[in-house]
């Protein structure tokens, strides 16, 4: 954020100036929370300051506009967020070993499964399924075609297909 | 195969200078999944192995490529704690989501004037190592070992390539072992918690005692050089070990190998005991100190070795091999090793 010129901080100033407290309560009409809310609102004009849109933009409308659907995918990233977190922490509890994960870990593990959602999203759910089983406790392929009923040979090729898809994202090729 | 389960000869740390400076292209990156799909799985042979070398080198594209392949490998590290089903229906979840969220970011990426995937990748690049190295509390790399003191004055040695969570509770203590190898010297608990040591396929309860504990991909070994410890594993099987006696376990059996081996606690000195043991075998536990291939010709393999190896110094134990059995061993490059009859 070093290389934000004085210029585009003044213009988000004067745009987080005039659409803060709107954001804010348009914000917390939508989530219920306050302080979620005063957070995500935060985040939208942080986004600003690292987004090339922040040249200005030609209206106070056309400003509104882009942060309503600014804020609007950050509510949906949130939300997201949480349903990942709940049925993960679900499945942990139906676990009969008890496994209390810090407040750290747990932010690390469900941006990893976000991450890795986003990145498989384009897979069979049963590509999908071997390439996770294979990879969080290295399941064996057997185990794994025994699971999907699928052969081993199209087990070794999901995770081909997975791990190709998941490269190419990491390498930027992805588009 | 996460940067656990990597067979150490397929990871390439920090050969990769020559590769800095290109990109991987699409094809590339296609061999590259390819390889790493036969190798996770049982099948590949030495000659995949070598076929997978001359890949490698043909092309800095291709070692380029194969470290995509790493990095992503790695990213799967923080789920393992909470074991394969919580990741399984967490990434489900995740990717129904995903699906919708890209709908959204169409109308987003064309205001902005870049892709999709390029706004998520700004979503998620706020995730840099480090966050990762937090997944577990201590860790340890290729060839580096590690003393830990507990708050109770229990003692952990972490050998090579391991993981550790460390979970000290009112009424608990316990150890989660992630990855790799463990020695544990348990102190006398003023509290008189009791002492565990988990893994993915059970739990170990400490009964006053010194043993080591290795988790590989299939099961975990346990060695009791004093006291005894309880096994439970997953499906609830239990199975008392005595001082001076070995076993394993996986999620479904367990059972006891015979004489503990004293070659399991030697690496917390820096060494590897070899008490009759074939050559392959002393080389892949040398091996895993080591980055890089090391192969040992099936002509020699078989041979009996006497001798304690330093763990940290290959060139010297080569050396030492070298004097004793008549095998040579060479080097065309830094990280490929191969050991021939002479």
């Amino acid at each position: 954020m070093a290389a934000v010129s004085n210029s585009v901080a003044r213009t988000i100033e004067t745009l987080y100036g005039e659409h803060h407290t709107w954001l804010q309560g348009w914000l917390r009409r939508r989530l219920g929370s306050a302080s979620d809310a005063a957070d995500l609102a935060q985040d939208t004009f942080v986004r600003l300051l690292t987004r090339p849109a922040s040249r200005g933009f030609g209206s106070f409308l056309e400003a509104r506009s882009y942060l309503r659907t600014a804020a609007n995918g950050m509510c949906i990233d949130l939300w997201r967020r949480r349903e990942v977190e709940q049925a993960w922490l679900q499945t942990l509890a139906t676990w009969p070993e008890s496994y209390a994960p810090s407040p750290e870990h747990r932010a690390i593990v469900i941006e990893t499964l976000l991450e890795i959602g986003n990145m498989l999203s384009r897979l069979s759910q049963k590509a999908a399924t071997a390439f996770v089983m294979a990879q969080v406790d290295g399941t064996g392929y057997r185990d794994i075609a025994r699971e999907l009923s699928v052969s081993e040979r199209m087990v070794q090729k999901y995770v081909a297909q997975a791990m190709l898809q998941c490269a190419l994202i990491d390498a930027g090729l992805d588009g | 195969m996460s940067a656990e389960h990597l067979d150490p000869a397929l990871r390439l740390g920090d050969h990769l200078v020559s590769a800095s400076g290109t990109n991987a292209d699409f094809a590339s990156l296609e061999q590259a999944a390819e390889w790493y799909a036969l190798f996770r799985g049982a099948r590949a042979t030495e000659q995949d192995h070598q076929a997978w070398q001359t890949w490698l080198r043909e092309r800095p594209e291709h070692a380029k490529a194969w470290l995509h392949i790493e990095s992503v490998s790695k990213r799967f590290d923080p789920l393992r704690a909470g074991g394969r089903e919580a990741a399984l229906v967490g990434v489900r979840v995740a990717r129904k989501g995903a699906v919708s969220r890209r709908r959204v970011l169409g109308g987003m990426g064309a205001m902005f004037g870049v892709g999709a995937l390029g706004w998520l990748a700004w979503r998620h690049t706020a995730m840099p190592d480090i966050l990762l190295a937090w997944a577990a509390d201590h860790r340890t790399g290729v060839g580096e070992r590690r003393e830990l003191q507990l708050a109770d004055g229990s003692r952990v040695w972490l050998n090579t390539d391991s993981a550790l969570d460390v979970d000290y509770q009112d009424g608990i203590r316990r150890l989660r072992l992630l990855a790799g190898e463990i020695l544990v010297d348990t102190a006398r608990d003023l509290a008189r918690r009791p002492f565990y040591v988990d893994t993915r396929f059970g739990r170990m309860q400490a009964l006053g005692t010194r043993f080591a504990v290795r988790l590989t991909d299939d099961q975990t070994r346990l060695d009791v050089f004093d006291g005894a410890v309880a096994i439970r594993n997953v499906a609830g099987v239990t199975l008392r070990v005595e001082a001076g006696q070995q076993a394993h376990f996986d999620a479904d059996a367990t059972a006891l190998d015979g004489a503990a081996d004293r070659a399991r606690e030697a690496w917390s000195r820096g060494v590897v005991l070899a008490d009759n043991l074939p050559l392959k075998v002393l080389v892949d536990e040398l091996g895993r100190y080591q980055r890089g291939h090391i192969g040992v010709a099936p002509e020699v393999a078989d041979m009996t070795v006497m001798g304690v190896y330093p763990v940290d110094d290959l060139d010297r134990a080569l050396a030492m091999l070298t004097r004793t059995l008549p095998i040579r061993v060479q080097r065309p490059l830094p990280w490929w090793t191969t050991i021939g009859a002479r």
